[in-house]
């Protein structure tokens, strides 16, 4: 695969179209590998145990140099934590996910369940226990985190299987996280934060206070950083059913300022709390956002 | 205000339009998802303030576009001094006072062209239907169209006459209206000296307005107001004296006595003095001197010509008919070389065979006696009866005037002869062919005229000049100069043309002076042009509105795009 072949630098609406979640996500993650010259993730033990086979992805200085000196095979050397490490990737089934401001464009949802599928792939290629919690108003998917052979297609069906729900209730998810993570771990949040942030910031700070590593993934419409539309139209909260009737191109400029006070909000509560915060719009290729994980 | 076409006024109904389809216009627009709804809300709770200003901003921009298009198309006229603002036909008569003392100089510039830079401001304003005259200092009313009043303008000068502004306003005012016209004004362009305006005051009838160019500080000036030859008619020498006028406080001037171009004598004088002058007989004949002060402001009022008749003295024959008086005066006389013993001239109570002056006799019965000797001279004048007391009254005579006369013979006359005197109106001392007739004798039981100063010197000018058929030397207003009488071959009198010594006082009148005689507005020079027809003038507002709905449609679009 060339550089120009490379599915997590393409647009995410052109590889959506290119197949179903798991190809796509595999595709998106043999692209984003061949670009890197080290995981992204990786244990907290130095402990070693054993060599494997070395894996595209892995990060060249855990590769035995003097196994490949002796027998021409590379291996990498792994370490006792590194196989306990345990994720848990929670993503936002709200209604307001379901929504693009544009139809060349994916839903928050779809484009949030590719980036999921993807994120749960390179942690699985990692040997990292890696699970899913889907919520909305409530929690309605877990798949615990595993890493044995088929975890990867569970997963899949997971994201699949996560339809767009009603209203958003992160902090249920966030707890609900706490009893499937006995250790540390880390927490991947993707939701479009449609919620209450302070109950959310809550259920975050607890997490880790836990110790856990939290990463959240602020996923957003182009359509909603940039208010445009009609000379007047009547806006409804797809959650709530609220309606309101406004001029957007008198309310453009301020709704931009709103939406930025929000994201540097919500960036500020975050690093408050070491909590790492991304806003990602459903236009930006998902390597771009799997590279500002690592 | 006025509007052209008022009935586009009706179209001020549309101004409400913009309010109304902000109150009643119920569109329903698209409904769409959008899930950041409370970011929209909050939002539009940040900037709710500044949209609702915002709205109203281009509510009242708007509707003021609508009012300000409405009422260009009605086409407002307003009353406007602007020179580009027309007015309705209007009568407009300009005193131009060009009288002597506008030739005086005022801060560098001649008040005269001044003057003319005013009216010329005002005639450029006039209309082709306004009916314009112009009075200058001569007070003729000269009616025009506007080229030639303007030509009139330019070409005028400094007259030498004085112009007494009050009657020449009240006779604009008369002219301006009787004029047909909606707009009637009189403009006084005049430098306002106030001796030109102690003549009562103006009438001004209701419908005319009348503006006065206000007046400006002026110098000090003097100019000599008279020069004349005291005791110069024959033998002996004589004086001349002068009298300098103009500004009360001004500093004493030079005075000069010129003859034939060489200095004769000078003086100094303040205004309001006198100054007399040495003249030393120079010889028999009339002659011409100048009197002139040094130049000042105004130049026209520093010299004057004085005239007078150096005669040989008379040779006197007193009867004693004519009283102690008379031979007393005679006998002064003759001590100072004005007369001499002789038979040219009788001074008698009947005529002589030659030059005569006549008293009446003592004895009324002899008046019959004494009227047909005179009848048989040939002289045109008798006695008559006795008349009324009075005082006297002479323009002919220096100093007689206030003396007394408590008993006198009427004269009466059947030719035009020179009368010398009057007393209560009637003729009291007069000279014709030769004789010169006194209504009263020289006796302080007739007159008190015995026991004045002037006595001596109406005797003087009795025997020397009178009686030999000489006129008096009058004097006129005008350009100076001299003109002499003749009687065939024999000059018999002069006359001496000079400016009125009112034209030497420049101080201008008190505004509020001005204002009470004239009834006049009193308006500044830069204001002047455009005071004119200002009751009536109007401007046409139109272009000033669509300028104004233009920057309020320029001020609609930067508000409805640059605040997005």
């Amino acid at each position: 695969m060339t550089a120009t072949e490379r599915l997590d630098l393409l647009d995410p609406a052109e590889v959506a179209r290119l197949g179903g979640i798991e190809i796509v996500a595999q595709g998106i993650v043999e692209g984003y590998l061949a670009g890197l010259h080290r995981s992204p993730f990786r244990g907290f033990s130095v402990e070693f145990t054993e060599h494997r086979a070395y894996q595209p992805g892995d990060e060249l200085r855990y590769l035995d140099w003097r196994m490949l000196a002796r027998s021409d095979r590379l291996f990498v050397k792994q370490f006792e934590e590194e196989t306990n490490l345990r994720a848990m990737i929670l993503l936002d089934a709200s209604r307001s996910m379901a929504w693009r401001g544009a139809p060349e464009r994916l839903t928050k949802h779809e484009y949030a369940q590719r980036l999921a599928a993807a994120l749960g792939l390179i942690l699985l290629r990692q040997r990292d226990a890696t699970g899913l919690i889907t919520f909305d108003e409530a929690v309605r998917d877990v798949v615990p985190a595993r890493v044995k052979t088929g975890q990867w297609r569970r997963l899949v069906q997971g994201i699949v299987t996560a339809t767009a729900g009603h209203g958003s209730a992160a902090e249920a998810a966030l707890r609900h996280v706490t009893s499937l993570l006995t250790r540390r771990g880390l927490v991947v949040l993707l939701s479009d934060l449609l919620l209450d942030r302070e109950l959310a910031l809550t259920a975050l700070r607890y997490l880790r206070h836990r110790g856990h590593q939290v990463v959240v993934l602020h996923v957003m419409d182009r359509g909603e950083r940039e208010l445009s539309g009609p000379p007047e139209v009547r806006f409804r909260d797809p959650e709530t059913n609220d309606r309101l009737v406004v001029r957007p191109r008198e309310l453009a400029r301020a709704y931009r300022l709103t939406v930025e006070r929000e994201i540097a909000a919500w960036r500020a509560a975050c690093r408050r709390h070491g909590i790492a915060y991304h806003d990602v719009t459903t236009d930006q290729p998902f390597g771009h956002v799997l590279r500002r994980l690592a | 205000m006025i509007f052209l076409h008022p009935l586009a006024l009706i179209g001020l109904a549309a101004a409400a339009i913009p309010a109304l389809l902000h109150l009643f216009q119920r569109r329903q627009p698209p409904e769409a998802d959008f899930p950041a709804l409370r970011y929209l809300s909050e939002a539009e709770r940040r900037s709710a303030r500044r949209m609702r200003l915002r709205h109203l901003l281009l509510l009242l921009l708007r509707t003021g576009l609508i009012v300000a298009v409405i009422l260009a198309a009605a086409r407002p006229l307003v009353p406007s001094r602007s020179s580009g603002a027309t007015h309705p036909p209007s009568a407009l008569v300009i005193v131009l006072d060009n009288s002597l003392s506008s030739g005086a100089v005022v801060g560098g510039q001649v008040t005269l062209e001044r003057l003319k830079t005013a009216a010329r401001a005002v005639l450029r304003r006039a209309a082709p239907d306004d009916r314009l005259w112009l009075v200058l200092a001569d007070g003729i009313v000269r009616g025009g169209a506007q080229g030639e009043l303007e030509a009139a303008v330019d070409s005028a000068p400094a007259d030498p006459r004085r112009l007494d502004l009050v009657s020449a306003v009240n006779r604009a005012v008369r002219v301006a209206a009787a004029a047909p016209a909606p707009v009637r004004e009189v403009h006084v362009i005049s430098d306002l000296q106030r001796t030109a305006l102690a003549s009562g005051r103006v009438t001004v009838p209701p419908g005319v307005r009348i503006l006065a160019l206000g007046p400006r500080p002026t110098p000090a000036n003097r100019g000599i107001a008279a020069a004349r030859v005291a005791g110069g008619g024959g033998g002996g020498s004589g004086a001349v004296s002068v009298t300098v006028v103009g500004t009360a406080g001004a500093s004493p001037v030079p005075v000069t006595l010129r003859l034939r171009g060489r200095d004769l004598a000078r003086g100094l004088a303040a205004p309001g003095a006198t100054v007399t002058l040495p003249l030393a007989d120079p010889g028999p004949g009339w002659w011409v001197g100048e009197v002139t002060l040094e130049p000042d402001e105004l130049r026209s009022d520093d010299r004057r010509l004085v005239v007078w008749h150096s005669v040989p003295p008379a040779r006197v024959r007193a009867d004693p008919a004519a009283g102690p008086f008379a031979a007393a005066a005679l006998a002064v006389l003759q001590a100072a070389h004005r007369v001499s013993d002789g038979a040219e001239v009788t001074f008698a109570d009947r005529p002589g065979a030659g030059a005569s002056v006549v008293i009446p006799p003592a004895d009324p019965a002899l008046i019959g006696q004494v009227n047909r000797a005179l009848q048989a001279r040939g002289t045109g004048w008798h006695f008559g009866g006795a008349g009324s007391p009075g005082p006297i009254a002479s323009t002919t005579l220096a100093g007689l005037d206030g003396a007394r006369v408590t008993r006198r013979q009427r004269l009466e006359g059947v030719d035009s002869g020179l009368v010398l005197a009057t007393v209560n109106g009637e003729p009291w001392a007069v000279a014709s062919g030769g004789v010169v007739l006194v209504g009263s004798r020289f006796d302080t039981t007739w007159t008190t005229l015995p026991t004045t100063p002037a006595f001596v010197p109406l005797v003087d000018a009795l025997v020397n000049h009178f009686s030999r058929g000489e006129s008096p030397v009058t004097e006129q207003e005008g350009d100076s100069r001299v003109t002499f009488a003749r009687v065939g071959p024999d000059t018999v009198g002069a006359t001496v043309y000079g400016p009125d010594p009112r034209e030497s006082d420049l101080t201008p009148a008190d505004p509020a002076v001005v204002r009470s005689a004239l009834g006049a507005e009193l308006v500044r020079d830069v204001d002047f042009g455009a005071a004119a027809f200002a009751g009536l003038r109007r401007a046409d507002l139109s272009g000033v509105l669509l300028l104004i709905a233009l920057l309020l449609a320029l001020g609609e679009l930067a508000a409805a795009t640059l605040a997005r």
